[in-house]
């Protein structure tokens, strides 16, 4: 299969690729880049473990093709701490103990932030609501209602 | 009365958030994150039938492609359990890395490609031919498994050494008595006699099995693997593939959930480890979501039980009755079967029991373990049947309980018949008293609105686990744990342990342990990955709730050797006696201290004397020792939940609930809350939306590997932060670490329980089976509105 050269941003860097026309961003994330913090989890836009955000905005890597990033910026979790200062959103997971196995940590952190982005004073309920599609099946999700929470409430402060 | 004793720590129940930084910056490695340059990318072909027999695989036009392929013909025909936590002569063996003669699930492994890509593995995968010979109709169901004209999944297995004939697929079964039922069913002036189902669920933990081999230019092998224990994957890897055990390496690597799901080795592994054999070349090998649901499941139970009680409440005879259906392979239906048995009977004081359990094998993905062991399974019958016998009494239910829970001084059956030990700490009054003050019981009727389609109730029910599956005398299972603990130079501590951590925070307890031992802070102490089968010795497994008890149990006896060496050897600097030396932490220094007792402005830290050994070629403060622990103390919980049932749409909710847990010690206090939180949304799950039923024809997965159609409890389904409680008793295990038990597993006992009874008690309907979901809630109601609204039993 002919491959395809794309350009894109990734967590601040520039970088080139060939990709098939078939690729998914997941697939160019973890096997090419090696940035694993990229979850798989069901590979069919289920559970929310792969997501990351496209130019500021957030989409699921498994249902994202490769090529469709071309001239894009992408930011993963690995692209949040700024050298070993944590995003206050990571640290919040962790002041509140919303972390146990971590592989649903990196999507529910990176959806966490866009609800920030775009509504910065949820109540739960819509907290809630915008996190339903992101599974965990350790936490019962309490602690990582949680730390959305005091995020929010810090960054009023 | 309170049990705990004023126990003060340094380090033991303080919150430290630096563990997990790994996971939320995307560096926190599982075995699906490791790549070795050169690998080779692996996929499986699994068959579409559910059980058919294999007359040829043939994958010579796949091998065209340059893929390296692998058959049933390849593997060895080594049979095998791949769960050896049961002790050989208890274990049954009826497996082979591919099966040999024939499938007997769909989804079941018979070939496997390694290539370059994983398309190019793909691509190969399709060109492998196989011959099907004779094909039977699917057993679904344990109807279909028990019936007489069934066709036989199996002829015969192992027990042990032992070739065992199987008779109408039963897989195992067991069967205890103690006491006289019938004479205790004669005393009684109340029987009850009902029937339970509780569902077969997915673990749907998010991480899927994946395995990555390297092969060694030994002969031997490097393996990253999803499992719960690093030992037991090595020492069955030796003896499928004949390998020395000194030289296949397994790395203790993080572990994306598990929920048991990975007790046993799981079938990728094997499958991995002989296509990197044949290819000389490191091979990486991840599921899909689909075909890890077909891998493993939880045991679904159905109970027959039936009790017999006295006016005043005194419980005098019960008979459990359970059939499990199991699957295509008997990875662990007889120790299983005999944990129910253990869970029923350390219950309630029955005074006189028999338990009847028969285990069937089925055509479907082989269950396993899942949280709780059965616990939840069983736990669901004898909770609702607790409540149902309290209302024939015109007993308060809480009061009922309260009389007849088995508590301090009792013998507890940890796991089973052969796993006894005497009950020391319990917190199952104060849980009951203090939970019912918090959920106000006294109010609940207050809650009820008779007239609106709103209707809303409470139920309460309790349970537990072992911690650990220790007892006086080593019974059927295997329990014992490692560790090697070292202070390095600068007075930090390495702690190596093959102990694993599902993501409760078993490593962060085991970290604490010893630095509450070498009075060194937590941050000095590294419990961490990058130790593997060859630097630690034998731990079973992390399973059973035993991480904290057995697990960091061996750490502090370990730590407590150390202890000794290094106050032995201050001794010499400071011209003492090693009793006269006094170890603490000094918070300001940041750094463990020793001081002749009295004179703590004398002191020298740990870093020093660690230091002065090290110059003075004295030697390492080192220690390596094994533990088995000698109880299985009970962890106790009980759980009050609210519902309410929307009588329009079927649909239940719960705006509150209480939980209350007794683990004695609490180490990890916001991980600990995070166990129970995290149960109560798997039991929620258990209690209303999850159910993995299989096509009857085509013996397939109904939700065709589809989470979404599976269903698991997401944000939505759980209660406002605000209205959730948790709570712990106030006890001490004298047998314990630091007096700590466990919680995992017992989180989730009665989570499905009191949400039943909560329902019940909403709507007056008892349901025999889970989960109620919103349509099987409507049909119910519509049932009893026929019957003129009064209260009933849905099957």
């Amino acid at each position: 299969m002919r491959k395809i050269p794309i350009k894109f941003t990734i967590n601040g860097q520039q970088k080139e690729a060939l990709v098939q026309s078939n690729e998914l961003l997941i697939n160019l994330l973890r096997d090419e880049l090696y940035l694993t913090g990229t979850k798989y989890g069901c590979g069919i836009g289920e559970c929310g473990a792969c997501t990351v955000f496209v130019d500021d905005e957030l989409v699921l890597a498994c249902l994202t093709l490769a090529v469709t990033v071309d001239g894009k910026e992408i930011t993963t979790i690995e692209g949040l701490a700024k050298g070993k200062e944590l995003h206050p959103m990571q640290v919040s997971f962790l002041k509140n103990a919303a972390v146990q196995c971590g592989f649903c940590t990196p999507g529910m952190i990176m959806t966490a932030i866009s609800l920030m982005k775009e509504n910065p004073d949820p109540s739960e309920e819509e907290i809630r609501e915008y996190m339903r599609g992101n599974i965990c099946r350790c936490t019962g999700y309490t602690q990582i209602i949680k730390a959305i929470k005091e995020y929010a409430h810090n960054m009023k402060a | 009365m309170l049990e705990q004793k004023e126990h003060k720590f340094d380090i033991l129940g303080r919150d430290y958030d630096i563990k997990n930084i790994g996971k939320v910056t995307g560096e926190e490695k599982y075995s699906c994150d490791i790549n070795i340059p050169g690998q080779l990318h692996a996929v499986i072909l699994r068959s579409p039938y559910a059980h058919a027999e294999i007359k040829e695989v043939d994958y010579t036009e796949a091998e065209k492609m340059g893929a390296i392929c692998i058959g049933p013909q390849d593997v060895p025909d080594v049979i095998y359990n791949e769960r050896i936590v049961s002790i050989p002569a208890k274990t049954y063996r009826d497996r082979t890395v591919f099966p040999k003669d024939k499938v007997r699930h769909v989804g079941e492994a018979i070939a496997a490609c390694a290539a370059e890509t994983e398309g190019k593995a793909f691509e190969a995968l399709k060109k492998i031919k196989v011959i099907w010979g004779e094909k039977w109709e699917p057993l679904v169901t344990l109807d279909d498994a028990m019936s007489p004209d069934a066709p036989a999944i199996y002829d015969n297995v192992f027990l042990g050494e032992e070739r065992v004939k199987i008779s109408n697929n039963l897989a195992c079964d067991r069967n205890i008595d103690v006491g006289d039922i019938e004479e205790g069913f004669k005393e009684a002036d109340i029987i009850a006699d009902e029937t339970f189902d509780v569902q077969r669920v997915y673990h749907m933990q998010l991480e899927t099995k994946s395995a990555v081999c390297q092969p060694e230019a030994d002969g031997g092998i490097t393996l990253w693997t999803t499992t719960q224990g690093i030992h037991n994957v090595r020492i069955l890897l030796g003896q499928i593939f004949s390998i020395p055990l000194s030289r296949i390496n397994v790395k203790r690597i993080t572990l994306g959930g598990s929920f048991g799901s990975s007790i046993q080795m799981n079938s990728v592994t094997p499958i991995c480890v002989a296509l990197a054999l044949k290819a000389r070349k490191p091979v990486k090998l991840v599921t899909t979501r689909e075909e890890d649901m077909y891998d493993h499941s939880s045991y679904p139970l159905k109970t027959r039980l039936k009790v017999g009680v006295k006016k005043d409440g005194t419980l005098t005879a019960a008979h459990c009755q359970v059939w499990l259906e199991i699957g295509g392979h008997n990875i662990q239906a007889y120790p299983y079967l005999g944990c129910v048995a253990g869970w029923f009977a350390s219950l309630y004081r029955w005074k006189n029991l028999r338990y009847e359990g028969k285990a069937y094998y089925s055509n479907k993905g082989p269950a396993c373990a899942r949280r709780g062991y059965g616990s939840p399974q069983v736990n669901f019958p004898v909770e609702n049947m607790i409540d149902i016998l309290a209302e024939k009494l015109g007993m308060d239910p809480i009061e009922f309980r309260r009389k007849n829970y088995v508590g301090k001084g009792e013998e507890f059956w940890g796991q089973g018949p052969t796993v006894r030990s005497l009950i020391r700490s319990c917190g199952v009054e104060e849980m009951l008293d203090r939970g019912a003050e918090l959920i106000e019981w006294d109010k609940k009727s207050e809650l009820k609105n008779k007239n609106g389609k709103i209707k809303r109730g409470i139920g309460v029910a309790r349970g537990f686990h072992t911690s650990g599956t220790g007892g006086p005398k080593a019974g059927e299972v295997i329990d014992y744990s490692g560790a090697t603990v070292k202070i390095n130079e600068d007075g930090s501590v390495d702690v190596i342990t093959a102990l694993m951590d599902h993501g409760g925070g078993t490593w962060e307890a085991g970290a604490k342990v010893a630095a509450e031992v070498l009075k060194v802070p937590f941050e000095k102490v590294s419990i961490d990955n990058g130790v593997d089968t060859r630097t630690t010795v034998f731990d079973v497994n992390t399973h059973a709730t035993r991480g904290v008890y057995c697990g960091c149990g061996a750490i502090k006896y370990v730590a407590e050797k150390v202890k000794e060496m290094l106050l032995n050897y201050a001794a010499t600097l400071f011209e003492d006696r090693p009793e006269n030396l006094v170890l603490a932490l000094n918070e300001e220094l940041g750094q463990g201290i020793i001081y002749p007792i009295d004179l703590p402005e004398k002191y020298k830290t740990i870093a020093e004397i660690a230091d002065h050994a090290r110059i003075n070629s004295v030697g390492t403060f080192v220690y390596t020792s094994t533990l088995r622990q000698k109880n299985c103390p009970p962890c106790f919980i009980t759980y009050f939940t609210e519902v309410e049932v929307n009588t329009e749409t079927g649909e239940i909710s719960v705006p509150r609930v209480v939980m209350m847990g007794d683990s004695g010690t609490i180490i990890n206090p916001e991980l600990w809350k995070g166990q129970i939180l995290g149960a109560y949304a798997l039991g929620i799950g258990l209690g209303k939306l999850e159910d993995i039923p299989y096509n009857k024809e085509s013996g397939k997965l109904n939700c065709n590997g589809l989470i979404t159609d599976f269903k698991v409890p997401i944000t939505t389904d759980m209660p406002h932060t605000d209205n959730i409680t948790v709570e712990h008793a106030h006890t001490y295990e004298p047998t314990g670490p630091f007096g700590a038990k466990g919680i995992g597993e017992a989180a989730l006992s009665a989570v499905a329980s009191s949400f039943g009874n909560a329902v019940y008690d909403a709507v007056g309907i008892r349901f025999h089976k889970l989960p109620i979901t919103p349509e099987v809630m409507l049909k119910a109601l519509q049932d009893k509105n026929r019957i003129g609204g009064k209260n009933k039993d849905a099957h």
